[in-house]
């Protein structure tokens, strides 16, 4: 019985330590919570990728984000979603307004489209008009090289798949980029304010140091 | 070799051999990819076909291995215990969507799910009712548990798998520790029919009476 319990024992702290390499420590059960958890452990600079959009055609990607000293919301999306991206449409200019209301707040927005054949200049010009978008707060382009797109979807861990219906289900989230191009964090789609807050402490914080 | 002798051997060859064919075609690439698509089909269809082939490997183990195992093995605990820690660490949600692009994870799951199998192959008749009771009280309820968090939850807990996908696999789970409960409980009656016929059972109860 001895050697018997002695094996029971062995499996359970093999078992044990897979658990907890799965789940870092136990704190993360799924992909999605493993993706949230590393960029706060360790930041992902945005890789070089070329983005085009209305106003702002054959930009680097990396340079853009770190140009300015601002903070940057980037969302991923693609224009023909018409379910819950209604939702988040609505919720991004509920934050542009936020952002709006106190000029000079270092943080904007940027829907970057992981759909480069359907989000041509033309429908990305539609899209940004359909949720009123003010380029002074908020750009929507597209990533237009398939292999450069991969390249960012990879890094910031973007997972598209198709939902069967003839569009795409994605992981949507709210991701903070700081003001040196490095995303460092997300959040939910539905936590705005918490992320507005958030990309805000990041500026506070870059220019007090 | 006599003619029994020989339909003996083949007799006790086909449940190994069934088993490495199963085992060979599930880890084929095409086979792999088609049983990865949907969430469903990971879980109930890849991890059963897996847990099944190890259990057939396990039945072509020589006599004299599985007798030095058992005093490793007694009444099944250690292979029980092991199955049980296996399976709630099969069933993180991490685990799927990392296995699709880790190929250690991939690999380490694919051997998991097959040493369960044998384990449970060679641990169940072994354990009785009790130790039986411990090892299902421990896995049904957290498939149910894990199948209606599944179902209940409003988003995603597989990144790569859509979201009906995964409330389809928790009903399923649902269902399937219902019905893993009403076999055992089912079987749990039969044998209790055979071990106690209905005379030796009513002098009994009619003992008790007269107490």
């Amino acid at each position: 019985m001895l050697r018997t319990a002695s094996l029971s024992l062995t499996l359970a702290l093999l078992g044990w330590a897979s658990a907890s390499w799965l789940t870092e420590d136990f704190k993360v059960w799924t992909a999605e919570g493993a993706r949230r958890l590393s960029v706060v452990e360790r930041p992902v600079p945005a890789p070089a990728a070329m983005v085009a959009g209305p106003g702002m055609t054959g930009r680097s990607l990396p340079d853009w984000l770190g140009d300015t000293g601002e903070v940057t919301i980037v969302i991923f999306f693609y224009a023909r979603c018409f379910t819950v991206c209604t939702a988040v449409g609505s919720g991004l200019q509920q934050l542009q307004q936020a952002i709006a209301a106190t000029p000079g707040s270092g943080v904007r927005l940027l829907s970057i489209s992981f759909d480069p054949l359907h989000d041509d200049a033309v429908r990305l010009q539609q899209y940004a008009l359909q949720w009123r978008a003010d380029p002074g707060h908020w750009r929507v382009v597209t990533v237009p090289e398939a292999a450069e797109l991969k390249r960012l979807l990879d890094a910031f861990q973007v997972v598209v798949i198709p939902d069967g219906l003839g569009g795409y289900e994605h992981n949507a989230a709210l991701l903070i980029v700081d003001e040196r191009g490095r995303l460092v964090r997300i959040f939910d789609d539905t936590e705005r304010d918490t992320a507005l807050a958030y990309a805000r402490s990041i500026v506070r914080r870059g220019s007090a140091g | 070799m006599t003619r029994g002798r020989l339909a003996g051997a083949l007799h006790d060859a086909w449940p190994p051999f069934t088993g490495v064919i199963l085992l060979m075609v599930m880890v084929l690439p095409p086979i792999r990819r088609a049983t990865e698509a949907s969430m469903t089909a990971h879980m109930l269809v890849q991890y059963t076909a897996l847990l099944l082939a190890g259990g057939l490997l396990a039945q072509g183990l020589p006599a004299r291995w599985q007798q030095a195992m058992q005093r490793w093995n007694e009444l099944g605990i250690a292979g029980l215990v092991g199955s049980a820690i296996a399976l709630a660490v099969l069933m993180v949600p991490r685990v799927l969507d990392l296995a699709l692009v880790d190929l250690r994870v991939e690999s380490l799951k694919l051997v998991a799910l097959v040493l369960t199998g044998a384990a449970l192959r060679l641990s169940w008749q072994r354990a009785g009712t009790v130790v039986q009771v411990f090892f299902l009280g421990n896995v049904l309820p957290m498939m149910a548990v894990v199948g209606t968090l599944y179902q209940d939850a409003v988003t995603r807990v597989c990144n790569a798998y859509r979201l009906d996908d995964q409330q389809d696999l928790g009903l399923a789970l649902v269902w399937i520790a219902v019905g893993v409960l009403a076999l055992w409980l089912w079987r749990l009656g039969l044998q209790r029919r055979v071990a106690d016929p209905p005379e030796l059972a009513i002098s009994a109860s009619t003992g008790q009476k007269r107490k």
